[in-house]
């Protein structure tokens, strides 16, 4: 005890790190009226964390080559020890993921937590999620199996759709006509290196804003419910009275992030082929296509939709439409009220959109 | 009798090799020239490919070059003799010709009392598993009205009877390896044993010798019992890494319960 006192001292000297923790830890106050739906920005931290390591171990072995790809993953998953477990590991973590990144934006969306002037925070957090989705998709082919080839060749050929430089495009994504060996260079490359790089990056950039802002505090089981921020100068929304979150609130933090984990390890040693399909266990056969090739179950609505336009373009303009709409969300709803019961016309739309999201996924996975 | 095992255990491994060999090879019918011409031919000519789409052949990727030679990629060269053509083999060369590939059924075949009988009205490969259309070897092929066009059926019953189980125990293992490599267990390894064994017992089904069969059975079930015994141990693992993922999810829940029980401390 004595000897971790004195390394405390000996770096508490040289870089004041007691002042730190004093600031950002235990006198980091939060509302007292926070709830658990705070604590999904710390798993996600946690989930990508994971996501790093079980990638670098799964680069140890795997081969990103054509011709070694499908039979280096077999290997990883029925020769090395434990093998198996961290592939499955990568595979669910990268689901879950977009799941509790989906449950992330739900909360900042319901209450509202997006108004100024936490428009860059939104804004920094809708990129997060397009390149998670990103990342998602760049995985998926690593495997070099039936099922990731063809909804790879499906993913990428919706992209011909956009007139004049569609076709460009597609060819800039596989590097040549088909999907093929470069294509699995190419997206070997953005999803071990340019994409985990970006998404660090973003996640700093996300942090040192909520440090500059200070948390929002949650519209319930207050009074006043209106944005008070007139947009006049910088101030920092502190909390007196607060819970410190440390170790309070990293307390619950940890506590959501082990039943995340509970969760998450029912999948991997309960229901390991839940995201599987029988395709994802044959090698790539670009002379055979598979009769019912479907995307991972974050893409079903996109999916369905492109079926639903008479023509791919206006699937895709739609989409693109929806997707803008949310990512400037901020800059468009400009009203003060936070709380989502005083927001009946928010909320419809809000909860009309959730539904046609789940409702467009659920008959994309059955058409 | 060692000999003989040793012989039809090699004849078996090398049908395998040779299958296997050429299964990394897909047919598709796009890219076969065969195909492109014949199968659009009225009559006679065209009818093979039909016949062929619903092949055990067809369904592991042998197309009609694999048969019956040329070039399946230039269609005016695809006939050529010069380019390996063989077109179609007089009855008495045709257990030759599907022995190129299947040479220990071949000589089974040669040696029992049906290949004894060849070119004087005795069967060839095509009686039973018929051309083109070609049939899985199976049990099922020995029936009453197969056998019967040249025969009574008393013998092939018994040879059948004899077969059964062990059939059986194949076609189990067979479907039990599927589901595995369903769920992305390599099976590659246990299912070229199998295919092996496989093999070895249908050359039996060739030589029509019940007791030899009765003799011979008992062995491949030796055999087949091996690799159910591989599988019983990938189901031990999986009941293993069952029992510590929920070692795994207790700890969780429990850890998530102190973590909770010791922020309340604060309050």
């Amino acid at each position: 005890m004595t000897l971790l006192k004195r390394l405390i001292d000996w770096i508490d000297v040289r870089i004041g790190a007691r002042e730190v923790a004093a600031k950002e830890l235990t006198g980091y106050l939060l509302p007292r009226n926070i709830n658990i739906w705070y604590s999904m920005g710390s798993i996600l931290l946690f989930i990508f964390a994971m996501q790093v390591v079980t990638g670098m171990l799964l680069l140890i072995y795997y081969v990103p080559d054509a011709d070694k790809a499908f039979k280096s993953v077999t290997f990883i998953m029925n020769e090395v020890p434990f093998g198996w477990l961290i592939r499955l590991c990568h595979v669910v973590g990268s689901n879950l993921m977009v799941l509790v990144l989906l449950f992330h934006m739900l909360s900042v969306l319901l209450m509202n937590s997006y108004k100024s002037p936490r428009e860059l925070h939104w804004l920094t957090g809708f990129i997060l999620f397009t390149l998670v989705q990103g990342i998602s998709l760049t995985g998926y082919l690593l495997p070099w199996s039936q099922l990731s080839f063809w909804a790879t060749t499906v993913a990428t050929n919706s992209v011909g759709a956009i007139p004049a430089v569609g076709q460009y495009l597609v060819e800039f994504l596989r590097g040549g006509k088909l999907v093929g060996p470069p294509t699995l260079g190419r997206f070997f490359a953005l999803h071990v290196a340019l994409i985990p790089a970006g998404i660090a990056a973003l996640v700093g950039v996300h942090l040192f804003f909520l440090q500059r802002t200070g948390i929002s505090t949650p519209p319930f089981g207050q009074k006043e419910t209106t944005n008070k921020w007139k947009g006049d100068g910088y101030r920092y929304e502190n909390h007196p009275g607060g819970i410190p979150f440390f170790p309070v609130y990293a307390l619950e933090d940890l506590r959501s992030i082990f039943i995340c984990l509970a969760c998450f390890l029912g999948l991997v040693f309960f229901f390991p082929n839940l995201l599987f399909t029988k395709e994802a266990f044959l090698p790539a056969n670009p002379l055979q296509t598979p009769a019912h090739i479907k995307p991972e179950w974050y893409f079903l609505a996109n999916y369905q939709t492109l079926k639903l336009f008479p023509s791919e373009f206006l699937g895709l303009a739609a989409q693109g439409a929806a997707m803008t709409l949310l990512a400037l969300l901020p800059f468009i709803d400009r009203s003060p009220e936070r709380h989502p019961l005083k927001r009946p016309l928010f909320m419809v739309c809000a909860l009309g959109g959730i539904m046609l999201w789940i409702g467009l996924g659920i008959w994309g996975h059955y058409s | 009798m060692r000999l003989r095992e040793t012989v039809m255990n090699l004849t078996g491994i090398l049908s395998a090799v040779l299958l296997f060999a050429l299964l990394p090879l897909p047919a598709t019918a796009a890219e076969i020239v065969c195909i492109n011409c014949h199968e659009s031919m009225p009559g006679r000519l065209g009818e093979p490919v039909k016949l062929w789409q619903d092949s055990i052949h067809a369904e592991n990727g042998i197309a009609c070059n694999a048969c019956h030679g040329g070039d399946p990629k230039d269609a005016a060269n695809a006939m050529s003799p010069a380019r390996g053509f063989l077109g179609a083999p007089q009855e008495t060369s045709i257990p030759a010709f599907c022995g190129r590939c299947h040479v220990g059924v071949m000589h089974d075949y040669l040696a029992s009392a049906h290949g004894k009988m060849l070119g004087r009205g005795g069967p060839t490969c095509v009686t039973c598993h018929s051309n083109h259309q070609v049939f899985k070897a199976s049990l099922d092929l020995i029936n009453e009205k197969s056998c019967g066009r040249c025969h009574s059926f008393e013998r092939a019953r018994l040879l059948r009877a004899a077969m059964q189980e062990t059939e059986g125990m194949i076609v189990a293992m067979d479907q039990r390896l599927s589901a595995y490599n369903g769920k992305g267990m390599d099976t590659e390894g246990l299912e070229k044993r199998l295919f092996a064994v496989r093999n070895r017992f249908h050359t039996l089904f060739h030589n029509v010798d019940v007791e030899m069969v009765k003799k011979e059975s008992a062995a491949i079930q030796g055999d087949l019992k091996k690799i159910q015994d591989q599988l019983t141990a990938l189901d031990q693992e999986r009941r293993k890494r069952k029992l510590a993922g929920a070692g795994g999810i207790s700890a969780m829940l429990l850890l998530a319960l102190f973590a909770h029980l010791l922020r309340k401390t604060y309050d």
